[in-house]
């Protein structure tokens, strides 16, 4: 299959991607080693800066992407081996198991009700979010199936109450299981999906060109950063972002972690831990987290306009188009923008509020500022997964993790390998429209070589 | 629910031949079943009572397909989403609310008709307005797959605004922007399948993708020679807005924009442009009396008030210019005077390099902009407030440079018109969709590129160029476009052709000929309904949509005990997105709704709202897409104005308006939708009605 490409990322890059090089008429393998593709945005609430929703919108491209012919989608699969043939490419992917037959799975979630184990979400724990030992990505996932958690099937989840693990033979010397719930579950529904004995599969294919879409991850704090570690009602920008979400796991009520009562007075703090030493934060500028926090300002004063909201902020990034308009709106619902540098928070052990020290950047002075929920702008990473994901395919990272490209000025989003091509987050922290732009623009490099 | 009673009661229907019931009926081995039935049974409808059409419509009208039939005979009742999974502490109320819902899906599908792609074939050939780095992207690209491109550009040469620029500069990538410029206009005279226009202009723009002709005037082509292209790039670019007097610009030779200082420097020993030499002083003998040993820069000039936003690329411009005049002068002391500092990720070691070379920067108040006094020899002080050290600053400039803000083309004007789309106030375009169509107009077959959408960097602008050719060389490649089957269609029979469908088309899908009777450009129409909604004469009907069919659905649900339904009409890609979302979260809801899917809000006519309330209807719903979202642009601004509208006739017509309900719900917030049919129900006493 020489007239082939291979996309690395299913976010909204990958698959925009992917779209218009299978509409150009170019088969397309599209990878991505989560549950299911959607990225960043399938988490995200709505969109700076028209407030779009953001699954509103990027669902039904999700759909498309799997109703393509030209699309092959390939979840759970980590590229392992990148060859350069022939001016190709050949490659070796490794599925990794869901343990769910993709053939036979249909999201009816039967297996879901039936296991017994919740556990604190990895994206939304703080805030409450729960997920099951076997669960959907997310209710829109593309494929619409559900996978599980190996943990559970290695048996680390027992004392949590798992149903299975505990078993002299491993799951994979069986053929069918008498006690998970879940595989009974699905035998009762008749589909006998669950297949607990699955393996890990090898994939090769042939491709002419590559496109690395691995986008981007939203900074985790240092532990003693502003009292995250310590204090309940101190969380991210991201888990602010999933609290408002009406999917996320509060239905989109703005809430307090600590006694789930809603927050009325909030203030975000831009630029959480940059300039402090390297590992406590991000030492550069990543662009959106301005707009992001302004989004959610103005979506909490939609919610309920009698909250109280405050920005600590150092420089405003209004960068693009509509991006001022969008800054003002916001200052028009009343929230308040304080050139400040938040140093210290403290919580007030009855109330469970805290305590913000800052200085304010236009009079110099020493000041506080009580809150019910604090939330910190930690700024954009690259994803963790770029450095081995670089090593596979033999290109460069820059110094900040984020792929290199070859000569930004005359040959944008190309690497120094001739035939592998960047778009998205890949680049560096970007928003949504630049990353389609991109996509745009990586698909066409990608599918004219020869 | 009770499947087996609602697969007898569907069994019992008029028309309906065969009534099955498959327990996963998207599974590979049910969707073999049903192709067998149609065959065994020469089935010619389908309804499929299941799931969503949202995931699993495309899956059913293919699997129909293949057994034969034509695609669009097929209809979707959601009994999982709307039903099962949303009342389930109520069996029986929910199983008669399938069995409604199933005889709306009958109804509807005896008189669906057979429906087609629509296609409109388009050839290889492509012109790009405008020889900036973006429209030379573009055309280095379409040409590049062998399709013919045209560029277009007023002036007399290729380049754009590198033609003023001295260098470029990404992080730590330096370019001469001349060099740059002749290298690329180089590779687009070797490139066959490229021809350039210098010197022309547009006169005008006829046709629509596949058949565009364009008139020009002036120009290297032959005189009044018209092209004749398949689809267009627009990159006509950006310029300064001059500050017309404000900070003694104009007044005072050494007030200079930020262009106008990259010209002196581009002029200057150092950078030896190839070509361009009509300008050869150098900085210092440039018509200064004394050398220039002192500037300052001010940064949002016009920028960041209430008609304009940050201008995105002046700190950058900035920053490289200053260290380009350390590079020519390192004795030269440079003030930034700045608001806000817009330096993102790797241009922080621009930043950095800047401060080491001892380029200072001051913090001055939103609403105190620095002010320049001349001095008697001509030479200026800059007073300004630093906000950061909280002192009053006055600092001796030789040289003051403005970095003004951008506006769009002036040829914006002109062709927005000629292309039937719009742009803001500065005359930058607005593209489709600002977060998912960011490269591309409405209209097929027209994209959009670099900073003729608003000011970008030189690297964002080729990316924009590049992606714009890949948005115009889908249909080339192909060699059509393509239509879903789902178009208005228009009876002029009854037409008296007010020309209302032509101008309220957002695809421009509908043309008016001579005689002004309008014809539907079937390969360019999205579906949406909104003209067959506003058409006063009832002339123009949706195929897969059409009036009889809706109304039949509205009939149908309310065949018993009218009094105590609500009919909703939800459009497909947001509202029913909702109601999807409130049945995946198990959002248990009162059974009262009997939904009917629309592609967009603005489908509903007030026809249709009205039957409802005509055969008693206890309320009526229309939901579409949260603002500003819309699938078709601003279908549901339409939709709302016709609710108003609705209102005021429903109570002339002696129906209560309290009984007609808007709500704009995303695709996310299943609590939403759940909540509205909590609040109609309370708010119309259907709990307790008899
Ligand atoms: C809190 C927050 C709020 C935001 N709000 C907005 C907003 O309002 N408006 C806006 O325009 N932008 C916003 N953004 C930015 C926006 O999310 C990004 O611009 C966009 O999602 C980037 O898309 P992407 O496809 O490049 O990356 P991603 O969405 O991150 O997708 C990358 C995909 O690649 C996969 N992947 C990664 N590595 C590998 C590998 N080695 N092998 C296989 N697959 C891999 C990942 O699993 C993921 O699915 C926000 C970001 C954050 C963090």
């Amino acid at each position: 299959m020489r007239d082939a490409i291979l996309i690395i990322g299913g976010g909204i890059a990958g698959i925009n991607c992917a779209l218009n090089a299978a509409r150009y008429g170019t088969k397309v393998y599209l990878v991505d080693d989560t549950a299911s593709i959607g990225g960043m945005m399938a988490r995200l609430d709505k969109t700076f800066p028209t407030n779009d929703c953001s699954i509103c919108i990027e669902a039904p491209q999700m759909y498309d992407t799997d109703n393509q012919e030209n699309i092959e989608i390939l979840t759970h699969t980590e590229v392992r081996k990148v060859k350069a043939k022939n001016g190709g490419f050949d490659i070796r992917l490794v599925k990794r198991p869901k343990y769910v037959d993709e053939e036979k799975c249909t999201g009816c979630g039967a297996c879901v009700e039936a296991c017994p184990v919740s556990i604190p979400d990895e994206m939304d724990g703080k805030i409450g979010g729960k997920r099951k030992l076997i669960s959907m990505a997310f209710p829109q996932a593309v494929p619409n199936m559900v996978s599980l958690d190996p943990a559970c099937r290695s048996g680390e989840m027992q004392d949590a109450g798992a149903c299975i693990g505990g078993c002299a033979v491993d799951c994979s010397q069986c053929r069918e299981c008498p006690i998970a719930l879940c595989v009974k579950a699905c035998e009762k529904e008749g589909k006998n999906a669950v297949t607990l004995w699955q393996s890990a599969k090898n994939v090769k294919l042939e491709v002419k060109s590559i496109v690395v879409a691995t986008g981007i991850d939203a900074a985790r704090p240092a532990g003693d950063l502003l009292g995250y570690d310590l204090y309940d009602n101190v969380i991210t920008g991201m888990q602010f972002e999933r609290l408002m979400n009406a999917g996320g796991p509060t239905a989109g009520e703005i809430i307090r972690p600590s006694d789930g009562r809603h927050a009325r007075r909030i203030a975000w703090v831009q630029c959480a831990g940059r300039g402090l030493a390297p590992g406590k934060g991000v030492p550069y500028c990543s662009k959106i987290c301005c707009m992001i926090a302004t989004k959610q300002v103005i979506i909490t004063k939609e919610h309920d306009a009698a909250v109280e909201t405050t920005v600590f902020y150092n420089d405003l990034k209004a960068y693009g188009k509509n991006f001022w308009g969008f800054y003002q709106k916001a200052v028009d619902a009343g929230v308040r923008y304080i050139r400040g540098r938040p140093y210290e928070v403290q919580e007030n052990p009855e109330t469970r509020n805290l305590v913000v020290r800052y200085e304010n950047l236009e009079t110099g002075k020493i000041e506080t500022h009580e809150v019910d929920l604090l939330v910190l702008s930690t700024g954009i990473v690259p994803n963790e997964r770029n450095a081995k994901l670089a090593k596979v395919l033999g290109i460069e990272l820059d110094h900040l993790g984020y792929f290199k490209e070859k000569d930004p000025l005359t040959a944008p989003l190309e690497t120094s390998v001739p035939g592998i091509y960047l778009c998205g987050g890949a680049t560096g922290p970007i928003d949504i429209a630049e990353s389609v732009v991109q996509a745009c623009a990586a698909g066409m490099k990608a599918v004219l070589r020869p | 629910m009770n499947v087996p009673e609602v697969v007898e009661y569907a069994r019992g229907l008029d028309h309906v031949t065969l009534a099955d019931e498959g327990r996963w009926s998207c599974s590979v081995d049910y969707l073999s079943r049903m192709q067998a039935l149609i065959r065994e049974h020469r089935i010619n409808r389908v309804v499929i009572a299941s799931c969503t059409p949202r995931t699993h419509e495309g899956l059913f009208k293919r699997n129909i397909q293949q057994a034969g039939m034509n695609p669009y005979l097929l209809e979707f009742v959601s009994i999982r989403e709307q039903v099962s999974w949303v009342h389930m502490r109520e069996p029986e109320a929910a199983t008669q609310k399938a069995k409604d819902l199933v005889r709306m899906g009958v109804a509807k599908a005896v008189l669906l008709e057979e429906g087609e792609e629509i296609r409109l074939p388009v050839k290889q050939d492509c012109l790009v307005i405008g020889a900036g780095a973006a429209g030379l992207s573009a055309a280095l690209n379409v040409a590049g797959q062998g399709f013919q491109a045209i560029v277009l550009e007023k002036s007399d040469r290729l380049g754009g605004m590198l033609n003023t620029l001295s260098l470029v500069r990404h992080d730590s990538h330096h370019a001469d922007a001349a060099q740059w410029v002749q290298s690329l206009a180089a590779r687009v005279y070797e490139t066959p399948g490229i021809r350039v226009i210098t010197g022309a202009e547009i006169e005008t723009i006829e046709g629509y993708i596949g058949n565009y002709t364009i008139g020009l005037k002036g120009g290297n082509g032959s005189p009044g020679e018209r092209l004749h292209v398949s689809t267009i790039v627009v990159a006509t670019g950006m310029r300064e807005i001059s500050p017309e007097g404000a900070f003694k610009h104009g007044e005072n030779p050494r007030v200079m924009t930020q262009l106008e200082l990259e010209k002196r420097i581009r002029s200057s020993k150092k950078f030896q442009p190839p070509e361009d030499r009509e300008e050869t002083n150098d900085l210092r003998s440039s018509g200064f009396h004394p050398e220039v040993k002192n500037v300052v820069f001010i940064q949002c000039v016009g920028s960041k008030n209430d008609t304009r936003g940050c201008c995105s690329i002046g700190c950058h411009a900035a920053v490289k210019n200053a260290l380009a005049l350390k590079a020519l002068d390192p004795d030269i002391q440079i003030h930034i005077l700045y608001r806000d500092l817009s330096m993102v990720k790797e241009e922080g070691e621009m930043l950095k390099e800047a401060k080491h070379l001892g380029i200072r920067f001051s913090r001055f108040p939103d609403d105190r902009y620095p002010e320049p006094v001349e001095n008697l020899d001509g030479t200026l002080v800059v007073k300004t407030m630093d906000i950061l050290i909280g002192k009053e600053l006055q600092l001796p400039a030789d040289l003051l440079v403005l970095t003004v803000a951008f506006q769009g083309d002036d040829t914006v004007e002109q062709l927005k018109g000629l292309l039937k789309v719009s742009a803001n106030p500065d005359g930058f375009f607005q593209e489709s969709h600002v977060k998912l169509a960011p490269l591309e107009f409405p209209a097929d077959g027209v994209a959009l590129a670099g900073c003729a959408k608003s000011p970008m960097m030189l690297k964002e602008s080729i990316e924009a160029g590049i992606g714009a050719a890949m948005r115009v060389s889908i249909p080339m490649k192909r060699g059509y476009i393509e239509a879903e089957g789902i178009v208005a269609d228009i009876d002029l029979t009854d037409c008296n052709q007010c020309g209302l469908c032509h101008k309220r088309c957002p695809y421009s899908a509908i043309s008016v000929d001579a005689d002004k009777n309008p014809r539907v450009i079937k390969a360019l129409c999205k579906g949406c309904g909104l003209c067959a909604a506003d058409c006063p004469r009832e002339c123009i009907t949706i195929v897969h949509f059409t009036d009889d069919q809706v109304l039949a659905q509205v009939d149908a649900a309310l065949l018993e005990a009218p009094e105590k339904k609500i009919i909703g009409f939800v459009c497909h890609w947001c509202a029913l997105g909702g109601v999807d979302m409130a049945g995946v979260s198990r959002l248990q809801y009162p059974v009262h709704a009997r939904l009917i899917r629309v592609m967009c809000s603005a489908r509903v006519s007030m026809k249709m709202m009205l039957r409802a309330f005509e055969k008693g209807a206890a309320g009526v719903l229309v939901a579409g897409c949260e603002f500003p979202t819309c699938h078709y642009i601003s279908g549901n601004y339409a939709a709302e104005s016709r609710v108003r509208r609705m209102k005021k006739k429903l109570a002339r017509s002696g129906y209560d308006p309290e009984r007609l309900i808007n709500v704009w719900c995303s695709a996310a917030d299943g609590p939403k939708f759940a909540k509205t049919m909590k609040d109609m129900v309370k708010q119309f006493n259907l709990d307790n009605a008899s």
